[in-house]
């Protein structure tokens, strides 16, 4: 019983946090920079109770109460620490950019909040409408704070598409759970996976509707191949913390769900291998086919998070072959890749100055010449991402192409370091433009916020550190 | 007799995706996702009569709380749209491009 305590409480330290902070937000007293604290405070303590609770194999959190709903294994742990420690350093990520901007409030940090809260029932939960609630949680908390700049008629843009298509793919979710229900008679994943093992996987019509529905839904929300359009002009619409947030704690909640369900049963993993190898290859090469066209960096970012995204797809397909902990390559891959990609938003957050008008490739020539230290970690998180070594960027690239040798698709491991390769080209193309050219503008920081700074550094350490931490195949 | 449900509630979500991709009017594009949620709830509904069980209604219960979530959250963007732009048709919206 303690034990469920320990592993529930970051979820509700954190929906407390969230809904403690809203309330305070009405207090004229309580202001902007002790929201910003306190949710930092959250996060920060949030991650060291999620640390604290250790776990051996699949725990289910108060089986009286919840009956397998919510179910906590070495896997969902992982997941959570990388969603906690997202949090943690967009928070302090938005300290540093809304020095520049002033549209900020109490209750931005408070959904932040609310969003975490989603993300960490989406990793523990084992039910598809609980599923589909911590889905709805998280991506309405995210619709808000990616419109959050109301003056700003790009970021309206952009809410406008992400909540049309978000709720477009809900609706999709919700009916493939009705699908499952028919088939199943019940919406709980080991039930679904004793009725795949007993019946197999295209059993009834229903349960495939269902299974494509539910795979519609979170193919969508991890910006995988044939629903990654939106992906763009969200990420170019939102702020810069929230585009980092939303690029690595939202994509750790969907691989976590994604992975939780598939490992429902092994036939069913199996009925899906075919399907997400393709889409995993198309993710790959589509994503890299954009991200090469890109002038803005924001927007090469978001097309790099698609080819990332194939890259976990291949750790999807390659679940079924690992033996000691199911999904362990994934969450390693996650928490790389949430390092790079969050140390990249964590430093423009500062360098893009009032309204991110610096956001383009060009604008970041002859960094290193003024800013010597933030173009060396910037430097750092864009070979981490493109997998050079020592990072953490490559361990998990070897481990998810180890993973796919060992389950016998020695193909996809083989385009998986294709993709790569041609994803250095616009990785080092910011590299070569911070280091050889001559500066056309100065850096000099108006407000030099020290948050900002440190938190990009501790990411840099957070890179090597990652790299060194070993994981069993 | 559950089957004409479940043949009903497929056709109003394949109305509800044609709504989506036809229609430019941001008010009836969000009609038409609720559209499709609430024929999720029916199927849901359906399906609990089939299994003889009561768990479908407790689900189409939770669907319509999200659904309400949402529309709420859909309505305030449609007033911030209206405020910034005038319209509410979905092809003024071009300026993320690139």
């Amino acid at each position: 019983m303690t034990n469920d305590f320990i592993l529930f409480f970051p979820v509700v330290l954190v929906s407390l946090g969230a809904i403690g902070l809203m309330l305070a937000g009405t207090c004229r007293c309580f202001r902007l920079e002790h929201a910003a604290w306190a949710s930092g405070g959250l996060f920060g303590l949030a991650f060291l109770v999620q640390l604290s609770a250790t776990l051996a194999c699949d725990h289910s959190l108060y089986n009286s109460l919840f009956k397998d709903i919510l179910v906590v294994s070495p896997f969902s742990k992982a997941a959570g620490l990388v969603i906690l420690g997202c949090g943690l350093f967009s928070v302090c990520s938005s300290i540093s950019y809304f020095k520049r901007n002033n549209f900020s409030g109490v209750e931005y940090y408070s959904l932040l909040l609310f969003a975490a809260a989603g993300m960490l029932l989406l990793t523990m939960t084992r039910e598809l409408v609980t599923a589909f609630i911590a889905l709805e949680i998280m991506s309405l908390a995210i619709y808000v704070l990616v419109g959050y700049d109301r003056d700003n008629v790009l970021s309206t843009e952009a809410v406008m598409k992400y909540l049309v298509l978000g709720a477009f793919g809900g609706a999709f979710f919700a009916m493939g759970g009705a699908f499952i229900f028919g088939a199943v008679g019940s919406t709980k994943f080991h039930l679904i996976g004793n009725f795949v093992a007993t019946n197999g996987f295209s059993a009834s019509p229903a349960l495939l509707a269902g299974g494509f529905f539910i795979m519609v839904t979170l193919f969508f929300k991890a910006a995988a191949f044939p629903f990654h359009a939106w992906v763009l002009d969200v990420y170019d619409g939102a702020s810069m913390p929230i585009t980092g947030f939303m690029a690595t704690a939202l994509k750790t909640a969907i691989f976590a769900v994604f992975a939780n369900f598939l490992l429902a049963d092994a036939a069913l993993q199996q009925g899906w291998v075919n399907v997400l190898f393709y889409i995993a290859i198309l993710s790959m090469f589509m994503g890299n086919f954009i991200a090469i066209g890109q002038n803005s960096l924001k927007r090469m970012l978001a097309a790099s998070g698609i080819v990332h995204s194939g890259y976990l797809l291949i750790g999807l397909v390659a679940l079924g072959s690992q033996q000691q902990i199911p999904g362990s390559v994934i969450a390693y891959y996650l928490a790389a890749y949430a390092a790079g990609t969050l140390g990249i938003f964590s430093a423009l957050s500062f360098l893009s100055g009032k309204g991110e008008q610096w956001k383009n490739f060009n604008d970041f020539k002859g960094l290193a010449k003024t800013n010597p230290y933030t173009a060396f970690a910037i430097s750092i998180f864009l070979l981490s991402m493109a997998g050079i070594p020592p990072t953490a960027g490559f361990m998990g690239k070897l481990y998810i192409i180890i993973a796919a040798i060992k389950a016998g698709h020695v193909s996809l491991a083989v385009l998986g370091i294709v993709s790569s390769i041609i994803a250095m080209w616009y990785y080092l193309r910011l590299i070569v433009l911070m280091y050889f050219h001559e500066a056309e503008r100065s850096f000099v920081e108006e407000y030099p916020c020290r948050v900002g700074m440190v938190s990009t550094f501790v990411l840099v350490l957070c890179v090597f550190a990652i790299s060194l931490y070993p994981i069993a195949l | 007799m559950i089957h004409d449900y479940l043949v009903l509630s497929v056709i109003l979500f394949c109305l509800g995706i044609v709504g989506v991709f036809a229609r430019r009017n941001v008010f009836t594009v969000f009609m038409s996702v609720e559209l499709m949620l609430n024929s999720a709830n029916l199927a849901f509904i359906a399906f609990a009569r089939l299994h003889q069980n009561m768990d479908g209604h407790v689900l189409a219960l939770l669907v319509m709380a999200v659904a309400a979530a949402e529309v709420a959250l859909a309505l305030a963007v449609v007033i911030l749209l209206h405020k910034q732009t005038g319209k509410l048709d979905t092809n003024v919206f071009s300026l993320l491009k690139g």
